[in-house]
């Protein structure tokens, strides 16, 4: 499979009144041709961020991404001028949100908001457009689209809103689809229903799916490779099936000790991962996991992050399960 | 299958939806129609009425309300209520076209502050902070003086103070709404910056600047009256409601009603305005179900 993206070495900062946030620092990751590969991590660990900065949608001022590549297909999106980044968002990367009951405009019909990609990038007129968004809505399960095209997002659940959102992401077959946390707001009653569905759309699609979520369950379902974050540093990286049966930074091992598990006693408990995030401004030394670790050992304390090749395949940042 | 629903169905604009709304708000309907129907009465007072606005009957002077003239005479022998018509053409025109300019100016200046953000936006808002430190009424009279003495110069000196607060409400209204989450979604949908200003963020803060141009209509009438009061509004003979209730004042003791009438009508026009703003507000959220 040839490679249809690569992130190279990528640090976002936010300059803040407190100093510089170290959102993400040196992630690097690829995504092959139709390939789903997962971004998992806590809250503030830089998952969102790495994803924005890739189509470049960080605000700025106060974030910038001070260094890097992401070769999409061979271009690098960061030195393209602001038009052509434009035309390859929505077009060739889409993206799904975490907030279904915010991401849709309140005051504009679903039609009026299905129908601006395709007429922005597919240059369709009015009614061809219209057409199709009926399509769409259909192809993702809401029924009666003929007459829902026309409600506003209030008349719609969360689910449904999803549904709305998977549609726009898909309207214009894009090669790359990043779907940040798109579950994570819905009913778990649904969740699995909508991956699922997206899953199978973007197979008919050949479409590539970048999935940022701290839920593991989906990530083994799903991702065929799986990127663990840590204070905006990638610290363990292999195939779904390593990282999940195999893991080998204390973090990854401590994330998936804290999910709740279908195959063992109920009476198991849950095990937390002790402490707090990192402070992003001064980030501990060493490695950055070292204050919450249970193996810390002296040489954690300094050192360069590297990512060491733990089995072919399964990189990890961790020097000690390095050594193993 | 898709067409004939299409036809069926009445299209939904967000103007569309709202006017059906609106309908369904009786105290916007009361509010329109009387504002119309102040507007069709000024239109067709010549018609109705015996008299010629500046019609002076000296013989009649400071007449209380008879059958003759419905609503006395003024100062100088002329129908209050023939004038009071006339004076809701200056009103009327004066409230609504000063709202047009204060739009024209302070919604693309507000609206490019408040995206642009950064120094466009520092910029922009320092001038707003210039005009409005300035005294109102003094800045007006300087206006005035540059402009000269047509009746549209005063909408136009009235507009060029007042749109500073309609700027400032669209910057904060863009600048919160660019932060949500709709406006993220639209960007990465590959949506350009003034392109979602208009599409995205603007539809969105329409009601509350409707709200602020509705209540800015009775504004600029008085702020058209007090500038007539001290001789640099509407020339004389041309009644406006403003010179009226100035006029009357003279002779608030002998001839209340000189001031009474043209202040109800201010008040009911103003009234009017306030329903039909509010109705407006409501109709233009989509959100608002009944």
């Amino acid at each position: 499979m040839s490679t249809l993206l690569e992130v190279r070495d990528l640090s976002t900062h936010f300059h803040t009144q407190d100093g510089v946030v170290k959102a993400v620092e040196h992630a690097s990751y690829e995504v092959d041709r139709g390939e789903v590969i997962a971004l998992v991590g806590e809250s503030g660990c830089g998952k969102t961020v790495s994803a924005l900065s890739i189509v470049r949608l960080i605000q700025d001022p106060p974030g910038k991404i001070v260094s890097g590549q992401v070769n999409f297909n061979g271009t690098d999106l960061l030195k393209l001028p602001r038009q052509a980044i434009r035309k390859v968002r929505g077009s060739q990367i889409a993206m799904i949100f975490q907030e279904p009951m915010t991401s849709l405009n309140p005051v504009l019909t679903i039609r009026r908001q299905m129908t601006e990609a395709l007429e922005i990038h597919r240059g369709m007129k009015s009614q061809e457009a219209l057409d199709e968004a009926i399509r769409l809505l259909e192809r993702v399960g809401i029924t009666e689209a003929e007459r829902r095209v026309k409600d506003y997002p209030h008349k719609f659940s969360g689910g449904m809103r999803q549904r709305v959102m998977m549609a726009m992401a898909i309207s214009c077959q894009p090669q790359l689809i990043i779907a940040d946390e798109p579950t994570t707001a819905v009913d778990v009653t649904i969740q699995a229903q909508l991956l699922e569905m997206l899953h199978n759309i973007t197979k008919d699609l050949d479409t590539a799916i970048i999935l940022i979520t701290h839920n593991l369950g989906i990530v083994a379902r799903y991702a065929r490779r799986v990127y663990v974050m840590y204070a905006g540093r990638i610290v363990e990286t292999g195939s779904a099936e390593d990282v999940y049966h195999d893991p080998r930074h204390p973090y990854t091992v401590g994330l998936i000790a804290s999910v709740p598990r279908l195959d063992e006693p109920r009476t198991a408990r849950l095990v937390p991962i002790e402490g707090q995030p990192p402070d992003l401004i001064a980030p501990p030394l060493g490695c950055p996991f070292h204050p919450r670790c249970s193996r810390v050992q002296n040489q954690c304390k300094e050192g360069a992050y590297e990512l060491i090749e733990v089995a072919p395949g399964h990189y990890t940042s961790c020097r000690i399960a390095g050594k193993d | 299958m898709a067409i004939a629903a299409e036809s069926a169905r009445p299209h939904h604009t967000l103007w569309g939806d709202a006017f059906v709304r609106l309908r369904r708000n009786r105290l916007a309907v009361v509010g329109a129609v009387l504002i119309i129907s102040l507007a069709l009465a000024s239109i067709i007072v010549p018609l109705i009425s015996p008299y010629e606005f500046d019609e002076q009957n000296l013989n009649a002077v400071l007449e209380g309300p008879s059958h003759a003239h419905l609503l006395g005479t003024d100062g100088l022998g002329r129908d209050v209520f023939t004038r009071l018509f006339y004076g809701a053409r200056t009103s009327l025109a004066v409230g609504i076209f000063v709202q047009l300019i204060v739009l024209a100016i302070g919604l693309p200046i507000g609206a490019l502050a408040g995206y642009a953000g950064g120094r466009v936006d520092n910029l922009l808002m320092r001038f707003v902070d210039i005009v409005y430190a300035f005294p109102d009424l003094l800045l007006i009279i300087l206006i005035r003086a540059i402009l000269g003495g047509s009746i549209y110069m005063i909408f136009l000196a009235i507009g060029l103070v007042a749109w500073v607060n309609v700027a400032r409400l669209v910057r904060g209204q863009i600048l919160t709404l660019k932060q949500r989450d709709f406006a993220t979604a639209a960007r990465a949908m590959g949506g350009s910056g003034p392109y979602i200003t208009v599409r995205h963020l603007l539809p969105n803060s329409l009601g509350p600047i409707i709200v602020l141009i509705t209540f800015g209509i009775p504004r600029a009438i008085f702020a058209e009256a007090a500038l007539s009061y001290i001789g640099i509004g509407v020339k004389p003979p041309t009644p406006s409601w403003g010179t009226m209730i100035y006029n009357g004042y003279q002779n608030i003791f002998g001839a209340p009603y000189l001031v009474v009438f043209p202040a109800i009508a201010v008040g009911i026009l103003m009234l009017a305005f306030t329903f039909l703003g509010d109705g407006l507000r409501d109709a233009l959220d989509p959100r608002e179900r009944r």
